[in-house]
């Protein structure tokens, strides 16, 4: 999980890029992955991402992701691929009946979506493994209007999962030590061993919060129109790779629109 | 000069508590006034409405907690009634006790850069301002941490930095150290004591901890059940321990053995608040009886 989510400090030209540009890269491959149904160009657009992630020096960091992804998708074909009976009929799992069909049509399709699944998921750890919060949060805010409260809560929710989790340990310490038994006995009674736990955890919790909005308030939280100490310039190489985006999207749109028509 | 603090006949009492008699007040009937450039103690027993005497001066009561007020507080000759909360904190930079729970950001940087940012000043001087917080508190090399990886003597001394970033005449500090370690504890008076002395900035600092406490103020308020009881120098209540006794706290064990040896006439120098002075004091006592035999 944690891959999933973390920043990983590089100098490439990945990382030098515009927050936004990274957001609309990530947000124009999921829209072409819905467009896209040819499996070839989904493959491409897959070993795109693998290639942005190489050139951002992040690969050998993404691999688990793409890895377990590459399962997930392989699963998802698995439990597809049977249940499409049209096209011709390429080999039967079971010999000699009609069971578990094979079809070239049903394996092109499950290994669409499949990929389609891939690429979805694929581009988030690479934005988020190139882009500090911070600066997605400053773009958010600054590019796309979001109130700036609800940005803050983002990064704060992310800033506080160490100190939790650090509480959570003590917490777990502090009833084992008075024989507190944590895996035992049916659902309910493992739900009721959570309750000392979670009770504990969620009052100190709440104590923090409250500690924080007062630290807050006491250095100016919310007192007028806001600045940003970093700002990240839209340079040359954003308007192009945007531009580039951007043809690439009504090219998939125009095929989208004449694969229909025709 | 005017007084930078004045707080008149203070009476505070929170919501939640269900008795309405003047028993369940957190403060008391407080009047005291603090003077620019003063480095200020404020000390007393659990309970005794510490913590809410610091609320009452950054302005969080009465703008964020609602409760029964009575009296006055005035800061820079301002009621904070008629003050709003963040104009508040431009005067007054508030440091508080849990190291956790006060960093609002993942990094170093962004944490002194966060009331600057409130506040919109422009990115250049925001940078000159963190530059220059970062140097008073001698943390520039902690600019790029993540707060999380941080000690806690090092998490306060960028909490204090993050106040101090927005030039406040007034650091107020509620149990800054509680919990730290005496190492931590250190690192943290020695930094107020520069920032009082050479910057002139007026601290006052809520600690439990008495022995450090009397080491480097200049003045001492008590609080005990809501009702300040003393505002004298460490001098003068080193001189009574009784005083001290009667709420259930003590001066440093190394003044009361010198008052008690004064007392039974051993001791002759001018009472000592620290270790180093009592052990001169004693030797020119003992270097004393020493001629008169």
């Amino acid at each position: 999980m944690s891959v999933i989510i973390s920043y990983f400090q590089r100098d490439s030209m990945v990382h030098r890029l515009n927050p936004l540009t990274k957001m609309i890269w990530s947000v124009v491959l999921m829209m072409l992955s819905f467009m896209v149904t040819n499996v070839y160009i989904l493959a491409v657009l897959f070993l795109s991402i693998v290639l942005v992630a190489y050139l951002a020096k992040i690969l050998k960091e993404m691999l688990p992701a793409f890895i377990g992804l590459l399962y997930f998708a392989a699963f998802f074909l698995l439990f597809q691929v049977f249940f499409i009976p049209d096209g011709k009929t390429l080999f039967v799992l079971i010999p000699g009946t009609h069971l578990l069909r094979v079809t070239d049509q049903g394996l092109l399709f499950s290994a669409a979506m499949g990929i389609r699944l891939m690429v979805i998921a694929a581009s988030f750890p690479v934005l988020l493994g190139t882009t500090q919060v911070k600066d997605l949060v400053v773009m958010l805010v600054e590019k796309l209007k979001i109130p700036y409260a609800y940005a803050f809560m983002f990064i704060t929710s992310i800033r506080f999962i160490p100190t939790f989790v650090q509480e959570m340990d003590l917490i777990i310490q502090a009833q084992c030590s008075r024989a507190h038994r944590l895996d035992k006995g049916n659902f309910i009674k493992k739900f009721l061993s959570i309750c000392p736990l979670a009770i504990p955890l969620m009052i100190t919790s709440v104590k923090k919060a409250e500690q924080m909005a007062i630290s807050m308030e006491t250095r100016g939280f919310g007192s007028g129109k806001r600045t940003y100490l970093h700002h990240d310039k839209f340079a040359l190489k954003d308007w192009m790779i945007c531009c580039s985006l951007f043809v690439l999207m009504v090219i998939g749109i125009f095929f989208n629109i004449k694969g229909f028509l025709g | 000069m005017d007084p930078v603090i004045t707080v008149e006949h203070l009476t505070f009492r929170y919501p939640t508590i269900a008795s309405a008699s003047t028993e369940a007040a957190a403060l008391k009937d407080v009047s005291f006034s603090i003077h620019a450039g003063e480095f200020v103690g404020i000390t007393g027993p659990a309970g005794a409405g510490k913590s809410t005497l610091v609320l009452t001066i950054n302005g969080i009561i009465p703008h964020f907690q609602s409760g029964i007020f009575q009296g006055k507080v005035l800061i820079n000759g301002r009621d904070t009634f008629e003050t709003s909360c963040s104009e508040i904190s431009r005067q007054v930079g508030s440091v508080f006790q849990d190291p956790e729970a006060q960093l609002v950001t993942p990094t170093v940087e962004d944490e002194i850069a966060f009331g600057l940012e409130n506040f919109g000043f422009e990115p250049g001087l925001i940078e000159s301002r963190i530059q220059e917080a970062l140097h008073l508190i001698g943390i520039t090399n902690l600019r790029n941490r993540s707060t999380s990886e941080l000690s806690g003597g090092q998490k306060q001394r960028v909490s204090i930095a993050a106040a101090v970033a927005l030039r406040p005449g007034i650091l107020i500090l509620d149990e800054p150290t509680s919990e730290l370690d005496p190492m931590g504890t250190m690192e943290v008076f020695e930094v107020l004591k520069q920032l009082n002395q050479q910057f002139g900035l007026t601290i006052i600092v809520v600690e439990q901890k008495i022995n450090i406490l009397m080491e480097y103020i200049q003045r001492l308020l008590v609080l005990n059940q809501g009702s300040l009881v003393f505002d004298r120098t460490p001098r003068e209540i080193i001189k009574e321990p009784e005083t001290l006794h009667s709420v259930g706290l003590r001066v440093p064990p190394v003044s009361e053995l010198a008052y008690l040896l004064k007392k039974a006439a051993l001791y002759t120098e001018e009472l000592p608040l620290t270790v180093d002075e009592a052990y001169s004091g004693l030797q020119k006592s003992l270097g004393r009886r020493k001629e008169e035999k």
